[in-house]
């Protein structure tokens, strides 16, 4: 679950960057002369859309569209209440409230006259969004964007130091600890560093890493962190003795 | 199976949905995907996506899931757990379009056997532990995000494989919980938190306000509605009863009080849900859902909303639902926390 700090520093990742990341959204449109690209959003799938506007659902799903001409819109399955929070921390300046995505998806198409949409990925769309979208009047076409850009490249590689950084220092202290409690001191240790969400699996070498079970770890280990740090993953394995 | 004339059931679990998966094979992947086929005649296969999993589980390797579908039954009607949140190419994967047995599934899961409500009170007493934690260590000038880091940290160190959590804190201008900020806390602010451990795969919630100082006159007045609405849907819950009545129960307190206006879905979500292999199972406590609880039922009745005596506040307990009544399975004291 994400309950790290979800923010959006600027100095960071510069309005720009976003920028930059839309224009090439619509470069992708204008090719396939398409009016506007849905992203979907979830818990888990997550980084396409934080990549064009930062928006991180921490929980439930959504769908990001991005229109050739306009502004970008979130339909959030999330209250009102948290509109505010969501604005201060993402490029979105319309957010509408949909507890049922695709027919306030549909609403949105037919008031902009839209008849056909790009969809990112859209084999990856989740079956509970699709079929009701397939057999819509709007007519889908998948598009693929390539999201690699120098700021995502950045963000990554500041994740995996950050990972290597506190691994560093925090590995020597598991010796002979179980694993849920080096779970606990790593836990600490990335969460007060900023991490939005973090995956740790555990291995004395006998077999594959895998979750905290209360084994004791030993004076042998290695161990498997994937941070998220401010949307960006990075998974960086380190044993002890190094 | 034989009722619905399904010939076999497939189990899909995600990153974010493990539930349907873990229904049948409770096994915390860490992968992207998993699969659990369960033939009529009680076979069960496990396919994973990610290697370690499938070492881990003695289970089948697919790195390209799509071909965990396509390699699946051929004859007969299959039937998916999960089926909505699966991606389209692996539903196309299929072949013939499945069915979804995801509403039969959350109905299985919704009475909790033995071993599970077990499972839950480790939840709750890990949730109670977490809780009296989250007390211990808040303090004016700390962030929020640093109290989280804290108080994960204590919940993982005790065994918790996951946890959903929800904080906010200040004071009228509070409206909802969401991911902690850097806010500082400050003297007089209301700190509220959704504290949600998960162990064995059984999630079970904690709901409780700290007040840091001195509590004012309208957060103490608040707190006596959510003690009395909470109360009120405690004392009903029962088998036989709906979701709707320990809603209207909960609300109920609130018109009484003359906050009717602060029950309704710009101010709150739900008056409560049910709990188990997901934080925030169906039925959810809505005075619009006709469900009838039933025995070994395990829900959240939670009163939470904004109130303008003190911005959003929350107070619920983990109640399992027994023959006659309902058992409290948290042990935290019901009570306004101050500090």
């Amino acid at each position: 679950m994400k309950r790290g700090l979800i923010t959006w520093d600027r100095a960071e990742l510069p309005p720009s960057v976003f920028e930059a990341r839309l224009v090439r959204a619509r470069a992708a449109l204008a090719t396939q002369d398409l009016p506007a690209l849905l992203v979907y959003s979830d818990v888990w799938r997550s980084t396409e859309g934080r990549h064009l506007t930062n928006y991180m659902p921490y929980w439930n799903r959504s769908l990001i569209i991005i229109p050739r001409q306009q502004a970008p819109v979130l339909l959030c399955g999330l209250s009102p209440r948290v509109y505010p929070w969501i604005k201060s921390v993402t490029i979105f300046e319309e957010i509408r409230p949909a507890s049922k995505l695709v027919p306030t998806l549909l609403q949105l198409c037919a008031e902009r006259g839209w008849t056909k949409l790009g969809v990112l990925d859209l084999p990856r769309l989740t079956h509970e969004v699709f079929v009701p979208l397939e057999a819509s009047s709007v007519k889908t076409f998948d598009v693929r964007l390539d999201l690699t850009d120098d700021a995502e490249i950045a963000m990554r590689r500041h994740a995996e130091q950050l990972a290597r950084e506190i691994l560093t220092v925090e590995l020597p202290k598991g010796v002979e600890l179980t694993d849920y409690q080096f779970s606990g001191l790593l836990e600490r240790a990335f969460r007060r560093a900023g991490a939005e969400d973090l995956i740790l699996l555990f291995s004395t070498g006998g077999a594959a890493p895998r979750p905290a079970c209360g084994a004791i770890l030993g004076e042998k280990y290695s161990v498997s962190v994937a941070l998220e740090y401010r949307g960006h993953w990075a998974r960086v394995t380190q044993g002890w003795p190094s | 199976m034989a009722e619905r004339g399904w010939d076999s059931i497939l189990l899909y679990g995600n990153a974010w949905r493990k539930d349907p998966f873990r229904s049948l094979v409770n096994i915390n992947f860490s992968g992207d995907h998993a699969l659990a086929g369960l033939s009529r005649s009680g076979e069960i296969c496990v396919t994973f996506s990610d290697p370690w999993d499938a070492e881990i589980a003695s289970g089948k390797l697919e790195p390209d899931f799509v071909r965990a579908f396509a390699g699946g039954p051929s004859a007969g009607i299959v039937a998916i757990g999960g089926l909505e949140f699966m991606e389209e190419r692996f539903v196309a994967a299929c072949g013939k379009l499945p069915v979804s047995a995801t509403a039969d599934v959350e109905e299985l899961r919704r009475v909790k056997t033995v071993e599970e409500i077990g499972y839950i009170q480790q939840a709750c007493d890990l949730a109670d532990r977490g809780y009296q934690r989250f007390v211990e260590v808040a303090e004016p000038g700390m962030r929020e995000f640093e109290l989280v880091a804290e108080v994960e940290a204590f919940l993982k160190e005790n065994g918790a494989e996951d946890n959903f959590m929800l904080i906010a804190s200040g004071g009228t201008e509070v409206v909802g919980m969401k991911p902690p900020t850097d806010r500082k806390f400050q003297e007089g602010d209301s700190v509220t938190t959704e504290l949600t451990p998960q162990v064995n795969g059984y999630y079970a919630q904690i709901c409780r306000t700290l007040v840091l100082g001195e509590p004012s006159p309208g957060q103490l007045k608040a707190f006596d509605i959510f003690f009395e609405a909470q109360n009120a849907a405690q004392d009903l819950i029962k088998p036989g009863i709906t979701a709707a009545d320990a809603a209207r129960a909960q609300n109920d307190v609130f018109r009484k009080h003359g906050y009717g206006d602060y029950t309704g879905a710009k101010y709150t979500r739900v008056r409560g849900h049910c709990l188990g292999l997901y934080p925030d199972e169906t039925p959810h406590i809505l005075e619009d859902v006709d469900y009838v609880l039933k025995q070994d039922m395990v829900v959240i009745a939670h009163p939470n909303t904004y109130l303008p005596l003190s911005g959003y506040m929350v107070f619920g307990d983990t109640l399992l639902i027994t023959e006659t009544g309902n058992t409290r399975l948290n042990k935290t004291e019901k009570k306004l926390f101050v500090k």
